[in-house]
């Protein structure tokens, strides 16, 4: 009797597991030729046009079209706008709108769900304050069913561009806003014209996504696209070898040293994108030792950028001599770079005073050791990785390095109180640098306005960097950027690494896997299945 | 008996009150504005308006007493309020995650049970033996090994070698299985060793001996006399895993792909999500005593001695 009570309860524990396991909704197994499934580490979020946070890029661009798109070497493109006009003064942008359009339930895309697409993120305006774009918009208007006309305070030259971006501007069907129309608290279904539609979605699992038969363009060749949540790196190789997902495309989702094993076995494609966005170091001019140009300097030459390429990222990633990239627009500057050159770095850091006592390890000024502190974020393994080498590095030439390594909000407090020597930070990428990054440096709450702030020119670098966005002109728009990048080069503020890149590793079967040149966006709808 | 188990239930609240101006106290303690960490998540440049506007928003420019006030008395008409993160109620969103990582927990209940039990009734009978010997260095390894890599591992050994199982996901009774052995691994080297003790304790107690005498067939022997009074100790422990498990299942939860509350719950308490941190803590404290009560009964079931003292 007793006996049977406990297999009782036994039976009745595994029975409970299988009830609750009956409650997860099956994950729909297809081996479909149409359809691909790749992995993401993490939610793709809610899918609001016109928000940030958890919403994940690539999956708003997949269901979300610009006015206006960026394609190669920065060239503007048309999307949802055919054409356009832009006044003599640079004030005046008139659209006309693609005839046909329709969002995914159907309904017409005109100029009236833009001009309420545009009126719902103006109505939030503190929240894209980071975006000077929105800050200079004076008036929106749609003049008839297919022109709209919008209407800038000053001649912001960057306004395609930033038209272009995944968020916030770009555009949800009227039966996707909420009732009260504030899309900053939320959207009731995500509805827009873009090449793919939302079919299924569980929250941390999986999101399914089809094809939007009603899209204007191309259609996709794939009939369905599964996103699975992975958030473990391992798991996402893991997944990959045994056929559970196609694809793995993005930066940061597997580690590099598993990127290049996968690759150089050969059994799965492996590519890599062009540079992307920059990895720096941000050097605070406004305290302590980095005051002192020539010790920004010293760190600048005391950097084996090459050794770090080679033996931190496996050569996926290139070394970087300047902020920005050269083949960014206006950002072609013949700066010369700081070699590596351990000799020089040592000068420069016994002209300033810093000098090595006999005996000792590190360089001491009034009997001050020489200590930086290097900030990171604990939980980035590439950080950590290029904190500890620099350590080892500036020993050789007598620089204490005190590496911090702490969670997310400690380390962007740093960024933001400028409670730093040298603190990791990374440029935006196409399509926002360099314009869109440059104007961010005026903001006190970025790492780049503190490291700046020490600068005796800091004014008049946030002064022409307000100019150059509103210069109307090309040639002063280049003479104002070289003065901007080529002063920040000069004064030793930035310590560039390497330019990322994105990866693609995907299954042989799967075809035209390309990049598009802005890393946030997947070309899903170019692939297919051979 | 029912009267025994009303007021252990009433006994929960000064307990969860308790619980609930603690960890008010502490998150308040712990660096990091929420304020601060909302607006970049959001992507919002803190100016000192947009601060202050969302700090009234969030109700955190009240002063703090008067905020566990405010918090208490929704949660007393089961109200958790709205995560700071995604604006939705911390209730909804819970219930989400929960019942993922409880089936998780069953699931590596069972799984300790078919594991410990066997292996460590026989190591205790057969001491010393060879079975003895390779279950003492297994039981080490599981307990020393990493949850992440013990993961790994099985992963690479059931599913991709063997293509039993796949690797991650959640979903059908499969996906159940390989990160309920993770999470059961470890746990049941400490059950088989700590229930192999306790046989060998009560091997050598008079109440055995007589029975061996009274010329009882070793089968009755074992298991009337020596597993169930070896059995209570280890009552005890398993009831404290059970929340151990459904609290600590984070890790297990990554690796695998597993929607539970355990991630979740980290990633509140990155993004300094009081309300949420505030909920899970409350519930974890909630099944930690509901499964002590249970342990309890139980105990109360196998020993006579005890029911009377009801």
């Amino acid at each position: 009797m007793r006996r049977l009570r406990y297999i009782v309860l036994i039976l009745s524990l595994v029975l409970a597991c299988f009830v609750l396991s009956g409650c997860g909704n099956e994950e729909a197994k297809t081996e479909n030729k149409d359809s691909l499934t790749f992995s993401w580490s993490k939610d793709i979020g809610d899918l609001n046009p016109h928000l940030y946070g958890t919403n994940q890029m690539f999956a708003q661009a997949m269901v979300y079209e610009p006015l206006v798109k960026y394609g190669e070497n920065g060239k503007i493109e048309p999307c949802l706008a055919e054409s356009w006009q832009i006044s003599p003064d640079g004030r005046e942008y008139t659209f006309k709108l693609r005839h046909g359009v329709k969002f995914s339930d159907g309904t017409d895309f005109n100029a009236k769900a833009v001009k309420m697409n545009f009126d719902a993120v103006l109505a939030n305006k503190d929240r894209h304050a980071w975006l000077e774009l929105i800050n200079q918009i004076a008036d929106t208007q749609a003049i008839d069913d297919y022109t709209f006309k919008i209407t800038f305070k000053n001649a912001y030259y960057p306004a395609l561009q930033e038209l272009a971006l995944i968020r916030p501007l770009r555009f949800l069907a009227a039966a996707g806003f909420p009732d009260n129309g504030n899309t900053a608290e939320a959207i009731k279904k995500p509805i827009g014209t873009g090449p793919w539609v939302l079919s299924e979605y569980k929250k941390d699992q999986y999101a399914v996504f089809v094809r939007n038969e009603h899209y204007w363009g191309n259609k996709p060749k794939l009939e369905k696209v599964t996103v699975k949540v992975i958030p473990d790196s391992e798991a996402t190789v893991l997944a990959l070898e045994k056929g559970e997902i196609d694809l793995i495309y993005g930066s940061g989702l597997i580690s590099l040293d598993a990127f290049k094993q996968i690759k150089d076995a050969g059994e799965y494609e492996a590519q890599l994108s062009a540079p992307g966005s920059t990895r720096v170091l941000a050097i605070n001019s406004n305290k302590g030792p980095t005051k002192d140009l020539k010790v920004r300097q010293a760190l600048e030459y005391g950097v084996d950028k090459e050794a770090i390429v080679a033996g931190i990222f496996y050569d996926t990633e290139d070394k970087a001599d300047t902020l920005f990239a050269p083949n960014f627009p206006y950002c072609n500057l013949n700066l010369k770079p700081y070699q590596y050159n351990l000799n020089k770095a040592g000068e420069l850091l016994t002209e300033a005073g810093w000098n090595l006592p006999a005996g000792k390890e590190y360089r001491e000024k009034d009997g001050q050791i020489l200590e930086l502190d290097l900030c990171f974020t604990s939980t980035d393994t590439t950080q950590k990785a290029l904190a500890e080498l620099l350590q080892g590095e500036y020993k050789k030439i007598g620089i204490k390095v005190k590496i911090i390594g702490e969670e997310e909000q400690a380390f962007y407090d740093r960024q933001k109180n400028g409670n730093f020597h040298l603190i990791f930070n990374e440029t935006w990428g196409v399509p926002y640098d360099p314009h869109s990054f440059i104007s961010s440096m005026r903001q006190p709450s970025h790492a780049d306005y503190q490291a700046q702030l020490g600068l005796s020119m800091k004014k008049e670098i946030d002064k022409k960097i307000g100019e150059v966005l509103i210069s109307n002109d090309e040639k002063a728009r280049q003479q104002l950027y070289s003065y901007i990048l080529g002063t920040l080069h000069e004064q030793a503020v930035y310590l560039p690494i390497s330019h990322t890149k994105n990866i693609a590793v995907y299954n042989k079967k799967l075809a035209n896997v390309k990049f598009l040149p802005s890393s946030y966006e997947i070309p899903l709808e170019l692939m297919e299945i051979k | 008996m029912t009267r025994y188990i009303l007021k252990r239930v009433i006994g929960l609240i000064p307990i969860l009150f308790g619980v609930s101006l603690l960890t008010f106290t502490l998150i308040n303690l712990v660096p990091g504005d929420p304020v601060q960490v909302y607006l970049r998540i959001a992507e919002m440049l803190p100016t000192p308006e947009l601060v202050a506007k969302v700090r009234a928003e969030m109700g955190l420019d009240k002063p703090i007493h008067l905020r566990y006030f405010d918090w208490l008395t929704q949660v007393i008409q089961l109200d958790f309020g709205k995560s700071y993160i995604s604006k939705k109620p911390v209730w909804d969103e819970i219930i989400y995650y929960f019942p993922a990582t409880i089936q998780l927990t069953l699931m590596a209940m069972v799984l300790i049970l078919f594991i410990s039990l066997p292996v460590g009734i026989f190591s205790a009978l057969y001491k010393d033996s060879i079975f003895d010997q390779i279950s003492r260095v297994l039981s080490f390894l599981g307990a020393s090994m990493p949850s992440y890599w013990l993961g790994i591992l099985l992963i690479y050994l059931f599913s991709m070698q063997l293509n039993l199982l796949p690797t991650q996901g959640h979903g059908t009774v499969l996906h159940l299985i390989l990160p309920a052995l993770t999470l059961a691994l470890g746990h049941s080297s400490t059950y088989t060793r700590l229930l192999r003790t306790s046989i060998l304790e009560n091997l050598n107690q008079y109440h055995v001996l007589y029975a061996r005498a009274r010329g009882l067939r070793e089968r009755l022997v074992v298991s009337r006399h020596i597993l169930k009074n070896s059995l209570i100790p280890i009552i005890t422990a398993f009831g404290m895993s059970f929340g151990h498990m459904v609290a600590g299942s984070v890790i297990v939860e990554s690796v695998f792909s597993w929607p539970g509350i355990g991630r979740y719950c980290v990633a509140s308490i990155f993004s300094r999500d009081y309300p949420v941190i505030q909920a899970y803590v409350l519930i974890m404290a909630v099944v930690f005593i509901l499964c002590n009560l249970l342990v309890d009964i139980v105990y109360h079931l196998l020993d006579p001695k005890m029911m009377e003292e009801l």
